[in-house]
């Protein structure tokens, strides 16, 4: 039972990381940005160019090479998502829905299949693999990497709370995805506030990128594409435009697969967890945090 | 846009009228160089992917065939002097692209096909070959869909499903184990293997399964069916899916503590594998067909194969080295390269020196015996770790 509480969770920490992105560009721009799955991919494959570049100076600090490496990939993912909204979402600003939505499965294969053409389509192992004790807390098998983490998203997702809430950027987001038109006429720099939401979400995505190489061990050009499709769906859960609300969409997201999985046998795990996508859709559309009734695409 | 749809409509007309010509076309032709050709050279098809992601493995087999094309060559030919010429289409691991390279092959004139390495692409191939009355060796696909079709014509020399699950039982019987997990990736080709070893080791009865259950490929956390196995307490784990899921399960399995031994089929025998499980891929056991590095006395084969070509076989390249030879023979025997009477010979062929050791064929016209060894990681690569012989 602790064992399953706890695989959930370490599996829901990712999903929330990733949810964030999502939930924050559809807050503002009610855009569901589908390459938001594969700049956690970019993220990875840029950690693993800077650590094999670096080569065994890197692998021999472990974990301290790793979150310097992980911060550059975070500057660097969220640049690429600066560069993905400039160039593919911004011009269609004005455009319908639709057509955004299209371009944003369009940027989704863009990235996926650079990145193949780039780094061959070929799986690769991490250069730096997170090896630890395990520790038994009540009954479940922790591991110290786990932990380590479970730390950093924790870190993350609290820094971004408070950024949004306290800072005057915070108050601009905050004030565009209730009104942008309005935003504009009371001096918001719109676009610019816009090209830091993305430089968060991709960030935040990239940084679980370099996370998941690490502790998985595997990174290939389409890991983006279902872990992508679980965040959006914690999104959902939590109540998609609502930040607090992604980061427990993320760990519900996980228990409810953690439990379904043993309940039913994980072959059925990701059917289990996109029914209860469908399930939140019709009973409860704004999610579990949600306030407000939001539009859907 | 009244006139787009008309321009349309001619270009459709267009191409129609060129398809059929070609067609036509080929078809004389291949009535023209097919059959009753007594003399010259006798024209050797193989369709391996030479583009797209299995291009490596598809180049290096048919080196390894065009090797044994050069060796049988210079040893005089076959059937009194008569020159052997490969004739390679590409298969792309694509059906539709296998299909247009088949229908090319059948159309450039020859006489039997060694080629087919993706199991789905080597399918839609086979009702081709037949109705041109071409006989398939087929080195590598051996999807138990190959033998199903039930076509004469078709020899598979890659050990099948079916055997790769009589190799895990024999060496589950060898080892000892008592219970097992078995655990597929949900595509077909490994669900069968599962499938398969679970009614095999139930009909035995030496050892008990106590878990077979799936995963969804694609994905990196495996903690529910890492949960399930380790609850399970079973001795030996046989994993049949991919080495990418593989290595991932592997990894968190020995992340969780379990102890118990682990068996992978041959589509995770591969040491990308171990790049993937790090150092937790070491003792891991694989079902696996022979490869060049694997085979006993394979050395000088290795030797010459690296003097022609300048780099190392890869694996089905013995296969299809084998394939050719084993086309020669078959022309020898038959005397001639009829097409029945070839076949006739490749049913009749008993005990031929291949690298998988003796060959001859059942009467589904797949291998009789030495289909698959043992192999076990040790320091990052799969070595011979016994030849169930």
């Amino acid at each position: 039972m602790a064992q399953i509480i706890w695989d959930g969770l370490f599996v829901g920490s990712f999903y929330a990381l990733i949810a964030l992105g999502y939930s924050m560009v559809y807050g503002i721009i009610k855009l569901l940005n589908f390459a938001h799955g594969d700049l956690y991919m970019v993220g990875a494959f840029i950690g693993y160019f800077l650590l094999t570049s670096a080569g065994g100076a890197a692998t021999s600090l472990g974990l301290f090479a790793l979150i310097v490496v992980m911060m550059l990939s975070m500057l660097i993912t969220g640049t690429i998502g600066v560069v993905v909204e400039r160039l593919a979402y911004r011009p269609l600003r004005g455009a319908p829905r639709l057509a955004v939505l299209i371009t944003a499965v369009g940027a989704s294969f863009a990235l996926e299949y650079g990145v193949a053409a780039i780094a061959s389509p070929n799986p690769r192992g991490f250069p730096i693999r997170l090896d630890g004790e395990i520790i038994m807390v009540l009954g479940a098998r922790v591991t110290l990497p786990q932990i380590t983490l479970m730390l950093i998203a924790a870190v993350l997702m609290f820094a971004l709370d408070r950024y949004i809430r306290k800072t005057s950027t915070g108050r601009a987001m905050r004030s565009i995805s209730l009104d942008m038109k309005g935003s504009l006429l009371m001096g918001v720099n719109v676009n610019a506030v816009i090209s830091r939401t993305f430089f968060i979400g991709s960030a935040l995505a990239g940084a679980a990128g370099v996370m998941a190489g690490a502790y998985y061990g595997k990174i290939d050009f389409l890991m983006g594409f279902i872990i992508g499709l679980k965040a959006f769906t914690a999104a959902v859960i939590g109540g998609i435009g609502n930040i607090r609300g992604a980061m427990l969409g993320g760990l519900v997201l996980g228990l409810v697969e953690a439990f379904g999985s043993d309940l039913v046998g994980g072959q059925w795990r990701d059917a289990f967890a996109f029914a209860v996508l469908i399930l939140f859709l019709t009973l409860r559309p704004t999610g579990i945090l949600g306030e407000r009734v939001t539009e859907r695409v | 846009m009244k006139l787009g749809k008309r321009a349309g409509a001619m270009l459709g007309i267009a191409t129609a009228v060129l398809l059929t010509t070609t067609a036509c076309s080929g078809g004389l032709l291949g009535g023209d160089t097919e059959g009753g050709d007594e003399t010259g050279t006798i024209k050797i098809g193989m369709i391996v992917p030479t583009s797209g992601s299995s291009a490596p493995t598809g180049t290096s087999m048919s080196k390894g065939a065009q090797l044994a094309v050069d060796e049988i060559n210079e040893a005089g030919g076959v059937l009194d002097g008569r020159m052997l010429e490969l004739v390679v289409g590409d298969g792309a691991c694509d059906a539709q692209q296998a299909v247009a390279s088949a229908n090319k092959l059948v159309s450039s004139g020859v006489v039997i096909s060694v080629g087919g390495y993706c199991s789905g692409a080597t399918l839609p191939t086979l009702p081709i070959f037949d109705k041109a009355g071409v006989p398939m060796i087929i080195p590598a696909a051996n999807s138990q869909d190959l033998v199903n079709e039930g076509l004469k014509s078709v020899f598979l020399i890659n050990g099948t499903g079916l055997q790769q699950s009589t190799a895990a039982l024999d060496f589950i019987k060898k080892q000892g184990y008592a219970t097992v997990a078995l655990v597929d990736d949900n595509t077909s080709y490994s669900v069968d293997i599962t499938t398969e070893t679970e009614k095999q080791i139930t009909e035995d009865g030496a050892a008990e399964v106590v878990l077979n259950t799936s995963v969804n490929a694609g994905e990196s956390d495996y903690s529910s069916v890492v949960r399930d196995i380790t609850s399970s307490a079973a001795d030996v784990i046989y994993w049949t899916g991919y080495y990418q899921e593989g290595g991932l399960i592997i990894d968190q399995l020995k992340k969780a503590g379990y102890e118990g031994d682990i068996i992978v089929a041959d589509g995770s025998a591969d040491s990308t594998l171990a790049e993937i499980a790090g150092a937790a891929a070491e003792g891991v056991f694989a079902t696996m067909t022979p490869t060049p590095n694997t085979i006993a006395g394979a050395e000088s084969w290795i030797e010459d194969f690296e003097a022609a070509f300048g780099e190392e076989p890869k694996p089905y390249s013995t296969q299809s080295y084998d394939a050719v030879r084993l086309a020669a023979a078959a022309f020898e025997d038959a005397g001639s390269t009829d097409t029945d009477e070839v076949i006739a010979a490749l049913e009749a062929i008993d005990g031929f020196d291949a690298f998988s050791g003796p060959l001859s064929f059942t009467p589904e016209h797949t291998l009789a015996s030495g289909g698959f060894v043992i192999l076990v990681m040790k320091d990052g690569d799969f070595v011979l770790h016994d030849d169930l012989q």
